[in-house]
């Protein structure tokens, strides 16, 4: 039986989105009998408690990813962290407004996503565990707490501190959560070094989003094989998605390594470009998408990355061009404006795109600034703003000359010039 | 004598330019003044890296050891 719950309790502040949930097939499961420790334990047993080699092998027998959005092969991370004194922090805030999936998971199955960051913390030999909350979802943050209160009285002794995450774009970025439990500004700043290798106070940090311990604590109860009972052989497991997480109906939804998009969007989405990765993602013409599946490697091919699980189909009527200038506005204003090349390199990419879109300008100026924007700034922020905006300038090059000709080909056919 | 890559400390860089102007041959300005850093430095430009990081107002420039993967 598929049961769809609102995710009432993580209803947002603003009163906008408040996200549908379904069963899924791993992390998911069981989320009908309500996110109490009891009812957890009763269906799936104690927290399991592998060794750190033995949790490392596991994750390089699945390829387990990091669910943050860079897709980094998690075993090497967990591998490097694996020596002294390290710490555990678990990242349930979102920065994309367009995803949810982190939120849901922590609101509907708390004790899946705390097995896991258990399990590491047990493995890395460590009892400290910072989990960052959203500070814009303070039901999240109770929920949390009433979940190590059970734990706690279960008997687990791991030392946890929350934190409350900022409500920006670039609060997520693992610098900026480090700065966030020092007790600095929660900002990016410059790494040297990568947070596994020296991260919280100079100690190795084993730093992820909710969702990649929801994992690891999936895999070290079920083992590799287990695991690999849903996705393929190429990619076990599942992924959690968040669809029109910005738009009308969000939805988050597990599903299986290998499933087909058109399972995941309805008809008429699958005829519409889809934004695949969220607002530092990459667009897809329709016609890319029959045949495609949710898998890295399908998804690779096709020249984008699936992110940290945001699909975005554009809304029936909306010209892609339109939709990325106001997403471009947004992130413009995101920037934490530290970093000279982001502070005005962002603002002048909006408004080249706003001359391109709405006035007719050139696509040129648009291309000058994503390569003066990358890989120029504290954090990735400039970089994921230029993809979305290089991706909507190479599948929609017929769009881009029509509006250069002053004509829009959204279905309010407005002609502007 | 081996390959070292100038990283900017974004956060830090203030535009001076004094980087583009001791080592015009790695290093260009945006157009808001910002440092453009074209290559990774070795040989002689080396010791002119060096001196550049030393010489930067807020101290945004560094040398590091090439990242071991590929880029
Ligand atoms: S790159 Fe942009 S968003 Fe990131 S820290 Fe610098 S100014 Fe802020
Ligand atoms: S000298 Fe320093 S502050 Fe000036 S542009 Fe170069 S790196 Fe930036």
């Amino acid at each position: 039986m598929t049961a769809t719950i609102a995710v009432q309790s993580a209803a947002r502040n603003d009163g906008g989105l408040i996200p549908n949930v379904s069963e899924g097939p791993a992390l998911l499961a069981g989320i009908t009998q309500g996110p109490g420790l009891v009812s957890h334990r009763d269906r799936l047993g104690p927290a399991p408690r592998p060794r750190a080699e033995a949790l490392v092998e596991m994750a390089r027998d699945v390829d387990l990813r990091g669910r943050g959005g860079a897709g980094f092969p998690f075993a090497i991370k967990l591998a490097a962290a694996a020596r002294r004194r390290a710490v555990v922090v678990v990242n349930a805030s979102e920065g994309e407004p367009a995803s949810h999936k982190d939120a849901t998971l922590m609101t509907c199955a708390p004790h899946v996503v705390l097995d896991g960051a258990a399990a590491v913390a047990h493995a890395l030999g460590t009892r400290e565990v910072h989990i960052v909350v959203p500070s814009e979802l303070p039901s999240l943050r109770l929920i949390v707490e009433k979940a190590l209160r059970e734990r706690a009285k279960a008997g687990e002794r791991l030392k946890v501190e929350l934190h409350d995450a900022q409500p920006w774009f670039v609060a997520g970025q693992a610098q900026a959560v480090l700065q966030l439990l020092a007790g600095r500004e929660n900002l990016p700043v410059t790494a040297w070094k990568p947070e596994a290798v020296s991260g919280h106070r100079g100690r190795p940090t084993l730093l992820s989003n909710a969702e990649t311990f929801a994992h690891l604590g999936h895999l070290a109860r079920v083992g590799s094989a287990g695991y690999a009972a849903h996705g393929t052989a190429a990619e076990p497991g599942t992924t959690l998605l968040t669809l029109r997480g910005d738009g009308w109906d969000p939805e988050v939804r597990e599903v299986a390594f290998g499933t087909p998009l058109a399972d995941v969007l309805s008809n008429a989405e699958m005829g519409q470009p889809l934004l695949l990765g969220g607002y530092h993602g990459t667009w897809l013409r329709s016609s890319q998408l029959s045949g495609l599946a949710v898998s890295r490697k399908d998804i690779a091919a096709a020249g984008a990355s699936i992110g940290a699980g945001v699909l975005l189909p554009l809304a029936d009527g909306w010209c892609p061009l339109v939709r990325t200038a106001a997403l471009v506005d947004y992130l413009a204003g995101q920037s934490a404006g530290r970093c000279g090349p982001c502070r005005n390199g962002l603002p002048a990419m909006a408004e080249a795109l706003r001359d391109l879109v709405h006035r007719g300008g050139p696509a040129g100026r648009v291309e000058e600034l994503c390569g003066l924007v990358t890989r120029r700034g504290a954090c990735a922020h400039p970089d994921g703003t230029a993809r979305l905006v290089a991706s909507m300038l190479t599948r929609f090059p017929d769009e881009v000359d029509s509006h250069a000709l002053g004509i829009c080909r959204g279905n309010r056919r407005e002609v502007f010039a | 004598m081996s390959e070292h890559l100038l990283r900017v400390d974004w956060p830090a860089c203030k535009a001076h330019g004094v980087c583009a102007e001791l080592l015009p041959e790695v290093i260009s300005l945006d157009e808001w003044g910002y440092p453009i850093v074209h290559e990774p430095v070795k040989g002689d430009v080396l010791l002119l890296a060096k001196t550049a990081v030393k010489a930067c107002p807020t101290l945004a420039l560094r040398l590091t050891e090439p990242p071991p993967r590929p880029a």
